[in-house]
């Protein structure tokens, strides 16, 4: 074998793949090295859904940076909306109502279970599960237009504001809600009957793009692939925001942190997410959902008809923006791929001076060549899908 | 994780990692020789999806109450979703029954426009009354946040539930100006009286 191997004039070849290959979910480019079909070598490169988020948030008031957020991780954006709500909130040190909380765990659980269901749909997809794909797809619809019925969009949803919401809950939404969920599940133990327990779909994932748990520590990993090695870590449990540490869920976690984990872990998470939306809605207290402070929530129309005073307050927060004072903030709320940062700075004007956000999936997309040194190329499109990197929210 | 209260003592927020009591997902399925053996498999997930393929083929001929088919799908040109109040659409501007616009050219929706889509010139007319003589929206900007419907303090421009023809082959075709966004009073009623409910109490 070896004599005939010598001969054979082999060498590696380097390919491209992306940055707009059908399997590369946002716009990604791998140049990957190959020995026959194992990778030797694989380099990411990032970048080409590059907006200047950061750079535009600094030139529009704190207000205006809403529109911009919903467009980070464009699956979940509802998440990312209240991430900025509350990070602002902490700036100002203002606590919204109790209502106000609730209806924004309601809508950041529903978002997360957009997020896993596109995310667990498209991995099937990717694998030749066309019909898994479908059921999920319509779960997710159906969940969208649970969304869509609260905020007036389905996915540029611009929900929540700096001190409160756009909206109360619309007419109807605890039982339209109940009704979806019935559904979701059909269609949930449909997929979980279809995929969980098939020979084809494990073959393909399991031991694949395994990851230690010290190791994914040390590359920052968070979210539904650290727990997926075996670390409880979880942003609502942890360091609890909003009103998650009333709510009874529990936190699955894997063991490998190979793709076949990820999946569980994410299958999982859908139905815990399911049961805090339910005991969400079953405490729902009455009563206000903005803060009662003109200077950070616009006023409301009533007072803007028929009061002068009013009128002129509300030309000067729109016109200036509000105003939190000088510092900076760290906060950090757990998003469908993991834990969502937002580092503000304000100098005291109307506009933030420093926005950074940390997005989830950028170390997740840095340990791809350590996860996929030595495996096959048709790997890559598994594990690559299981991380579930969003060019929205990796480039910015 | 520990914080501090700010008088100086340490309380302490959440679950640590080490206290958390996880669920454990059940990885090393135990596949039996059954399963394993692959062909009762594949019967039994085709046993799902012929489920759903006959479902859907009854639903044709007795639709549930409501519809005309359980099948998800709608049939765009001949049939349309059903849009809740909420939607937001085409922003446009409303017309009193004289034919003039509402819009006093304050400026207010142009100044909280993230997109810049707006750009307003105001003028007087010759009994004082302040209007936009011209109001250009430029929906290759537009984001539909409805920050301009939110901020507007006459109920001016509102979010309609227009989608169509909002795409064009050319750029310049999208500036829109003030005759082409002008609707009558009738025709977004259900949106206006949305918005006061919505926006008139904030903290109903």
């Amino acid at each position: 074998m070896s004599e005939i191997a010598k001969d054979l004039h082999t060498e590696h070849m380097v390919i491209n793949m992306g940055p707009s290959h059908p399997v590369t979910h946002g716009t990604v480019k791998f140049l990957v090295t190959l020995d026959g079909e194992t990778i030797e070598d694989l380099k990411v490169e990032i970048g080409y859904l590059h907006r200047g988020f950061e750079k535009m948030c600094e030139s529009g008031t704190w207000y205006q940076v809403f529109p911009y957020t919903d467009r980070l991780n464009y699956v979940s954006p509802l998440i990312n909306n209240v991430g900025y709500a509350l990070a602002v909130e902490k700036l100002i040190g203002i606590d919204v109502p109790e209502r106000c909380k609730y209806v924004r765990v309601i809508a950041c659980e529903l978002s997360r279970i957009a997020d896993h269901m596109t995310n667990v749909a498209a991995g099937g997809l990717e694998l030749g599960a066309f019909t898994a794909f479908l059921y999920f797809v319509e779960a997710r619809e159906l969940v969208w237009d649970l969304i869509e019925m609260l905020c007036g969009a389905r996915v540029t949803t611009n929900y929540v504001r700096i001190g409160g919401l756009k909206n109360d809950l619309p007419d109807g939404f605890k039982q339209k809600t109940l009704e979806v969920f019935k559904r979701c599940r059909v269609l949930w133990s449909d997929v979980n009957k279809l995929l969980t327990k098939n020979r084809v779909f494990i073959d393909r994932v399991r031991d694949v793009g395994t990851m230690p748990a010290e190791e994914a520590i040390a590359y920052g990993f968070t979210g539904p692939c650290l727990r997926a090695c075996g670390v409880p870590y979880d942003v609502r449990k942890a360091n609890p925001y909003l009103v998650y540490d009333r709510m009874d869920f529990e936190v699955p976690i894997g063991e490998t942190g190979d793709n076949f984990d990820k999946y569980l872990v994410r299958m999982e998470e859908i139905n815990q997410s399911m049961r805090i939306v339910e005991q969400a809605l079953e405490q729902l207290p009455g009563g206000p959902i903005n803060v009662d402070m003109p200077y950070y929530r616009w006023q409301s129309k009533d007072d803007i008809y028929n009061r002068i005073d009013s009128l002129i307050f509300h030309f000067k927060t729109v016109i200036e923006g509000i105003k939190p004072p000088p510092g900076e903030v760290y906060l950090a709320v757990e998003s469908g791929n993991g834990e969502l940062g937002f580092y503000l700075v304000s100098d005291g004007s109307g506009k933030p001076y420093k926005c950074r956000v940390r997005p989830p999936c950028f170390p997740l997309t840095a340990a791809m060549p350590r996860m996929m040194k030595g495996r096959l190329i048709a790997d890559i499109v598994p594990t690559f899908d299981m991380i579930n990197m969003i060019g929205g929210e990796c480039d910015r | 994780m520990t914080q501090f209260d700010g008088k100086g003592s340490q309380v302490t927020v959440g679950v640590p990692a080490g206290r958390l009591k996880p669920k454990r997902v059940r990885r090393n399925l135990d596949l039996t020789l059954w399963e394993k053996l692959y062909v009762f498999e594949i019967i039994r997930g085709m046993y799902v999806t012929t489920k759903h393929f006959a479902l859907n083929m009854l639903g044709f001929v007795l639709p549930p109450r409501g519809k005309k088919r359980s099948v998800f799908t709608v049939y765009y040109p001949d049939e349309k979703v059903v849009l809740p109040p909420a939607y937001r659409g085409r922003p446009v501007l409303v017309m009193r029954p004289d034919g003039t616009e509402r819009c006093v050219a304050c400026g207010l929706c142009e100044t909280a426009c993230p997109g810049h889509a707006i750009s307003i010139v105001g003028a007087e007319r010759e009994n004082g009354e302040r209007y936009p003589l011209s109001y250009v929206l430029d929906m290759t900007r537009c984001v539909y946040c409805g920050f301009c419907e939110e901020v507007c303090p006459k109920e001016a421009i509102v979010m309609s539930s227009e989608y169509q023809g909002l795409a064009e082959t050319d750029r310049s075709r999208m500036r829109y100006s003030k005759e082409q966004l002008l609707r009558s009073e009738e025709s977004v009623k259900g949106r206006i009286e949305y918005i006061r409910r919505i926006y008139s109490k904030c903290n109903y």
